[in-house]
């Protein structure tokens, strides 16, 4: 029996990056996108002010609203990088189980 | 000594802490950081956001008009807090979901503030489509985490 120990370190890093390079462009896509519609959002907020549409209340008001959305916004992405790297760790301790498990010749893990 | 001693059990006591938390992740296979999907959590905020989005919409149809007033509409802000109480309160109840809770509770927070703004005067097609905005970005920010949470279901 004999694991090899370069060879397991080699196949985790080939399942932690493939976990993970695998989501990351759906959420840089979702990041960009909202990014973009929260600063048109600003620019709005800012010209309805300056043209008297609306009051100093109620332009603080939407600016709350907007720092809202964009925290919620933040915290998915932050929800999708967890989710991400529990798939990278899950991938990374089934590749170490199977590799484990065959060299010893039983099922150990 | 004594310091090195200490120094020795604590790097002990860490080890074997790693090599336990290692071990019980191995036996248990797989590692969960996040809850799992809820179909419920999903169905209320897309109702919430359709009911939302619905109030709008009409808002923008009396737009000028004697009903635009905050009066008139005063069932929406009623109905859609305790829709988002209902939301927030099982987002709560379920384990490792921290982050959709807080998401409820600053969804329940750009409700408020909706009905601050209609209070102090109608809202113009311009403050609606800012709102809608608002609005949509939020919505997306919950759904798109919870049908992550899916996980190749």
């Amino acid at each position: 029996m004999s694991l090899d120990a370069v060879k397991l370190g080699k196949d985790i890093l080939a399942a932690l990056n493939g976990s993970l390079t695998e989501k990351w462009p759906d959420v840089k896509d979702y990041g960009e996108a909202e990014a973009k519609k929260l600063a048109q959002t600003l620019v709005m907020i800012a010209t309805l002010k300056a043209t008297g549409k609306i009051n100093k209340e109620q332009a603080e008001l939407h600016l709350e609203m907007q720092k809202n959305a964009t925290r919620m916004v933040l915290m998915t992405i932050e929800g999708l990088g967890v989710l991400s790297a529990e798939a990278a760790i899950n991938s990374a301790l089934s590749a170490v189980k199977d590799n484990v498990n065959t060299e010893i010749g039983f099922t150990l893990l | 000594m004594m310091s090195i001693d200490r120094r020795i059990l604590g790097f002990g006591v860490f080890l074997v802490s790693v090599c336990l938390v290692v071990t019980l992740a191995l036996s248990s296979c797989t590692v969960k950081l996040v809850s799992g999907y809820d179909e419920t959590t999903d169905r209320a905020v897309t109702d919430l956001q359709r009911k939302t989005e619905a109030h709008l919409v009409t808002l923008e149809s009396v737009e000028g008009l004697p009903e635009c007033t905050y009066e008139n509409h005063k069932q929406f802000y009623d109905e859609a807090k305790v829709d988002i109480n209902v939301i927030t309160v099982r987002a709560a109840a379920i384990p490792k979901n921290d982050i959709t809770t807080q998401e409820s509770q600053l969804l329940a927070s750009q409700l408020d503030n909706l009905e601050k703004l209609h209070k102090i005067a109608c809202l113009s097609k311009d403050q609606i489509t800012l709102v809608r905005t608002h609005f949509n970005t939020s919505f997306t920010a919950i759904l798109k985490l919870e049908l992550a949470k899916r996980r190749g279901e």
